[in-house]
């Protein structure tokens, strides 16, 4: 059993799919995981419930930050390493530094975003055990799949490939891990 | 279908055609890209692009070698085409980020097949932006002394002036842009991975996908990610542009140092990047056979931004004539009125024509519907917007303070090379994604499937 990933249902319309995770949860499974051509807000809700605060507050915090390295490094420039006076203007003027500073938040936090995206959803990961699965290909075109992974408490090989049939799944097949 | 000309098309207009499943538009958008041999009228569209470039390189060649003296720019005339044209390319890509960002957050549904055009468009024309001022720098070599760096030299770039903010602002929107790009387009590169059939395809397009599945968690932070982005750039856009207009009102030139240039930019980005955008999605529905995913309620909604745009465009035009004339600075009013009547009066009225009484005509139905009126309005706002930006920086400088100071300016064969060069530079980018990226935003039509399913 050591080998087996999981095993996945192909559903063919986003109901199914839907109504068949939130069955399987009123079943007892807790580890499963949806893959989907375009993204199903119920199903999303179902497999992965609550807020979601973390890229959020990421990005807030990489846009102080960014902020305040914009603004130091026109600070350091203007004040600090290389100070000139222009018509008597004040060295630390602040609203001149505004535009920059503006700048390297966004830039930081649009960056940050993008690689914190990426990380929190394991990518780049060029491998992954569904990638084996034959009728895989379909779920970033037209299928919406469901796979209880083998690590689920209440798994057993010959009760889910049931649970699958009873919910009007096209295709059940076994994921090689 | 017979519609009368002055109907507009119902509010429940289907926004992709009936036929348009989940499976079939995956098939039709990946198979542009997978396909074997490019159809003919994109080698045709390539074929004549790709000259253009390599006459890019060899303007290059030849401006570093000799410097700018082989270009009609002199005093006082010392900005020419390179700076009129480094605003007017900026403003066509802004324009691509406002349809794609603004459009996401308002939930427009006609934005989901456009903004991948949008946004291609967009990378192609940044680069040619981004060329315009270090071509134009003279000792381009140094374009690298603006960047805020610790350097052995010991001297750090005058950050008080508009002209730094404006490098920061290309920097930071060019490498914005391909972040935005990328998170958007994740998907789609999975899509075509999975439908590849050659090995080499796979590899290529399954590196370029990161191993994209597809799973809950992806979508979820997929999706936060790139609404926080899309809230992001259209501030952005609007920020890069208006920082562009600031060089001009930061210089004490007559008829740049006003307050009204950076709205005055900003409304000319928005009429100037849809009206490039309307062209190609013209071309791509045509070129890829996508009637039935760029349905008319696009050009529709893309028309009626341009419109917008137009008006806005005629309100900052008023308020071009309204500051110096009733201002007190004779020395304003002297330049406005040569800018109206004297060596920039052929490009000031047609720009006029071009931007604003011309696109009136979008206020009748028909005419959003008709693609080749509706293609050689915008390629009119296009030539519009150039003269715009020729016109205000020509006559600023060619009738300053001191009529003594008063010059002329007359390109030489070399300015308009660079002009071509970077169109060759622009349309060769644009050709290329749309050989190997999806040019439509397969995940997001999706959802619009769905959505019409259900009405």
């Amino acid at each position: 059993m050591t080998d087996l990933y999981g095993v996945l249902g192909v559903f063919d319309t986003p109901e199914r799919a839907t109504s068949a995770a939130a069955h399987l949860q009123q079943s007892g499974y807790s580890n499963f995981e949806a893959y989907t051509p375009y993204p199903v807000d119920e199903l999303n809700r179902i497999v992965h419930p609550g807020p979601k605060p973390f890229l959020p507050i990421l990005m807030f915090v990489a846009a102080i930050l960014g902020a305040g390295w914009g603004y130091w490094i026109q600070y350091w420039d203007e004040v600090v390493n290389y100070p000139i006076n222009v018509g008597g203007r004040p060295h630390n003027s602040w609203p001149a530094f505004m535009v920059g500073t503006f700048e390297f938040m966004l830039l930081v936090t649009v960056a940050i975003g993008f690689f914190g995206m990426l990380a929190v959803s394991r990518l780049p990961k060029l491998y992954h055990p569904i990638f084996e699965a034959k009728s895989f290909a379909r779920a970033t075109r037209d299928r919406f799949i469901i796979c209880i992974k083998a690590t689920d408490p209440n798994f057993d090989l010959a009760s889910v490939h049931d649970v699958f049939e009873g919910l009007g799944a096209e295709r059940i097949e076994e994921v090689r891990a | 279908m017979t519609m009368s000309v002055t109907r507009e098309l119902p509010a429940d207009a289907p926004v992709v055609g009936p036929d348009v499943t989940l499976t079939s538009l995956s098939h039709e958008v990946s198979n542009r890209v997978l396909m074997e041999r490019a159809p003919r009228w994109w080698w045709v569209g390539f074929g004549l692009s790709f000259p253009l470039f390599i006459l890019f390189v060899i303007q290059l060649a030849w401006l570093f070698n000799y410097g700018i003296g082989v270009w009609g720019v002199r005093i006082p005339v010392a900005w020419g085409f390179a700076i009129a044209e480094y605003v007017w390319w900026i403003a066509l890509a802004s324009g691509g980020t406002i349809v794609s960002a603004l459009f996401f957050l308002t939930r427009s549904p006609w934005r989901s097949a456009t903004n991948r055009i949008a946004e291609s468009m967009l990378l192609s024309a940044v680069p040619c932006a981004g060329m315009m001022p270090i071509m134009h720098l003279g000792r381009p070599g140094f374009f690298y002394w603006l960047f805020p760096y610790s350097s052995v030299m010991g001297v750090w770039p005058q950050v008080r002036s508009p002209l730094w903010w404006d490098f920061i602002c290309l920097i930071c929107y060019i490498l914005m842009s391909i972040f935005y790009y990328y998170a958007g387009i994740l998907p789609d590169l999975a899509t075509v991975r999975d439908l590849a059939q050659t090995r080499f395809k796979k590899i290529f397009y399954g590196v370029l996908a990161l191993g994209w599945h597809g799973s809950t968690r992806q979508w979820q932070n997929q999706r936060i990610t790139y609404a926080i982005m899309s809230a992001i750039m259209a501030p952005m856009v609007v920020s890069v542009h208006s920082v562009v207009g600031l060089d001009y009102a930061g210089g004490l030139t007559v008829g740049w140092h006003s307050t009204q240039f950076p709205p005055y930019f900003f409304f000319g980005a928005v009429i100037s990047g849809t009206a490039v955008i309307v062209m190609l999605t013209i071309l791509v529905r045509w070129g890829y056979s996508l009637q039935n995913v760029l349905t008319e309620y696009h050009l529709n909604a893309l028309a009626k931004v341009v419109l917008t745009g137009s008006v806005m465009l005629g309100f900052a035009y008023v308020w071009e004539a309204f500051g110096p004339i009733y201002g007190s600075d004779v020395a304003a009013r002297t330049e406005f009125l040569q800018r109206m009547f004297g060596f920039t009066a052929p490009t000031f009225w047609s720009e006029k024509i071009l931007n604003v009484v011309i696109p009136q005509l979008l206020w009748i139905p028909f005419v959003r519907r008709n693609q080749p009126l509706l293609f050689l309005i915008c390629l009119g706002i296009i030539v519009g917007m150039w003269q715009e930006r020729y016109t205000f920086t020509i006559s600023g400088l060619a009738n300053n303070y001191i009529p003594s100071y008063w010059g002329v300016f007359y390109p030489t064969v070399w300015d308009w090379a660079a002009l071509a060069g970077t169109i060759g530079l622009f349309l060769t980018m644009f050709f290329l994604f749309l050989r190997f990226a999806p040019i439509v935003s397969i995940a997001e039509v999706r959802e619009i499937i769905e959505e019409e399913k259900s009405k």
